[in-house]
């Protein structure tokens, strides 16, 4: 046994049960991934904090409202905001675009792109859509991808490992890391959509805005709880890097300086008495507001995938997908398949990629894991995330007919 | 329910600590976790979520641009400062390790 599960740095103890709340009903025992979750029905229950990967699922699924994050950066946002001194940046997951409106009495899954732009415009944010970043996750994993499947079928030896892991979900991430750590090499080394948008707004970002990167303060908005210890991790620091090979002497700074989720963003705006629903849509000031359809639906289970292949195929075979849309990745099946099977040009032949999508992981990975370390899987490529549906159901989303509200609607 | 439940439930400093969690637990399972709680919980989660993919559905289909590699901000990127793609920086910024965390002290 080791004694923590933790690098030093690294957020502890987010998720935790309030045991005067808490009435021992098993609930979130049955949304928890990792079995982290303890105590005996009836009894308060509390977390095992090194199995516990803060995902949030256990919160939000809690009828009785008994379960809290412990750390909020919603201070420090507001005090960055009214500094004149700072820039600061806000970057913006796919899947918040689809649920703060929730929080304004808007529909649910209604998207409001325009209108948090705006929102977050007046607040003092500058624009960094996340989905910027997902796009650029995708050229940088695809790419990753395609240079580990040519190697493997020319026979390379130092070949990277496939099947290739997605790695922008920090929950799926943290627990392959401490459960099958034999298995990281299958993992894309490719930072997530956050860390990517944190260093890049704070390197090439910097000569975009025009200002020195210590004076950039990055405020990831997200859907997920688990991204504040993801942020927190000490590894993140490369802007600090780059800037001080590159001359700088600042003293050293993380790549993404606060997370705020969805909730806590709506909260921020009710505090600046600004009004999301009313508020007229908004372009973003820099090119960190121009996005695809592929980095947009990085938020919802499949997304990952179906943006790679499409790149992927444009890479292998010189055209552009004939549809783009692929079917067999989308929906809420634990597990799904595809089968995509193309003219690959650099190696002359035809190859068939076989893809995964995972999600609910708690419930849908060991299998599929036990069939990689056994070196019998049959895929290439398989994306894992965390939550049921993928981060439109994070652990940081508005809370919906969940929490304490669904137990007057069981009637 | 019956009232000499209800006098267990509020006159609970008569009972042991043991029997009144068991009280407790009955209690709680019977008001608020009824037989379907779970499935029923399932179809609403299941609901929300469809409706938020869709919204990000339809983002991608009213987008412009819909394939990563043709954003002209991710083209200007790679050409004015990342060179390209798993290249030297891309390396040093956008690529992290992995840690094993049963190892760890
Ligand atoms: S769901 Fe909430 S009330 Fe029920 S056991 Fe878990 S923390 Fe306690
Ligand atoms: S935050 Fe996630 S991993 Fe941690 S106890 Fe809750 S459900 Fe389990
Ligand atoms: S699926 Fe998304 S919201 Fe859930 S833990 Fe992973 S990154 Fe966070």
């Amino acid at each position: 046994m080791t004694a923590t599960t933790y690098q030093a740095g690294e957020i502890q103890g987010l998720i935790e049960i309030d045991a005067s709340k808490c009435k021992g009903c098993d609930a979130c025992k049955k949304f928890c991934p990792t079995q982290a979750i303890v105590g005996a029905s009836g009894a308060a229950h509390s977390i095992v904090k090194d199995r516990c990967l803060s995902c949030g699922q256990c919160m939000i699924n809690c009828p009785f409202g008994a379960i809290k994050e412990t750390h909020s950066a919603l201070d420090r946002v507001i005090r960055k905001l009214a500094d004149k001194d700072t820039t600061v940046v806000g970057i913006i997951a796919p899947a918040v675009r689809v649920a703060i409106g929730e929080e304004f009495g808007l529909g649910t899954g209604e998207l409001v792109t325009g209108k948090l732009y705006g929102a977050m415009n007046k607040a003092g944010f500058k624009i960094f859509d996340c989905n910027f970043a997902a796009d650029l996750t995708i050229m940088e994993e695809g790419s990753e991808f395609i240079h580990r499947l040519h190697a493997t079928v020319k026979g390379e030896e130092h070949a990277g490992a496939l099947p290739q892991f997605t790695s922008c979900c920090p929950a799926w991430v943290r627990y392959l890391e401490g459960n099958f750590p034999s298995l990281l090499p299958h993992l894309s080394t490719a930072k997530s959509p956050q860390q990517m948008a944190g260093t890049v707004a704070k390197t090439y970002g910097a000569k975009v805005y025009d200002m020195e990167p210590e004076k950039i303060f990055t405020i990831a908005v997200m859907p997920c709880t688990a991204k504040k210890v993801e942020a927190s991790r000490p590894e993140f620091n490369s802007a600090w890097h780059y800037n001080h090979e590159h001359g700088a002497h600042a003293a050293e700074y993380p790549d993404v300086d606060a997370v705020l989720t969805t909730r806590e963003m709506a909260q921020l705006l009710k505090l600046l008495k600004i009004d999301l629903a009313t508020t007229p849509a908004y372009d973003g000031d820099s090119l960190f507001a121009q996005y695809t359809g592929a980095g947009t639906i990085f938020g919802t289970t499949g997304g990952v995938m179906e943006a790679a292949l499409r790149t992927a195929h444009k890479v292998l075979t010189d055209t552009e997908m004939a549809k783009l849309d692929l079917e067999p990745v989308r929906g809420l099946e634990g597990v799904k398949e595809a089968d995509v099977t193309l003219f690959d040009k650099q190696l002359g032949q035809e190859v068939t990629v076989k893809v995964a999508v995972v999600h609910d992981m708690g419930n849908n990975i060991e299998p599929i894991l036990r069939d990689v370390a056994a070196g019998t899987s049959p895929y290439h490529f398989i994306e894992v995330m965390n939550c049921a549906g993928g981060c439109v159901n994070g652990g940081g989303q508005p809370v919906q007919g969940t929490g304490s509200s669904w137990i007057g609607n069981i009637g | 329910m019956t009232k000499k439940t209800h006098l267990f439930a509020e006159d609970s400093f008569f009972l042991s600590r043991r029997k009144f969690m068991a009280v407790g637990a009955a209690f709680v399972a019977a008001m608020a976790i009824p037989v379907g709680w779970f499935a029923n919980k399932l179809a609403r989660r299941n609901d929300y979520i469809k409706a938020r993919s869709a919204g990000l559905y339809q983002d991608d289909a009213i987008a412009k641009v819909r394939v990563s590699h043709r954003n002209p901000a991710i083209e200007k990127y790679y050409s004015d400062f990342g060179g390209e793609p798993l290249g030297h920086i891309s390396h040093e910024l956008l690529h992290t390790h992995f840690v094993d965390r049963t190892k760890l002290s």
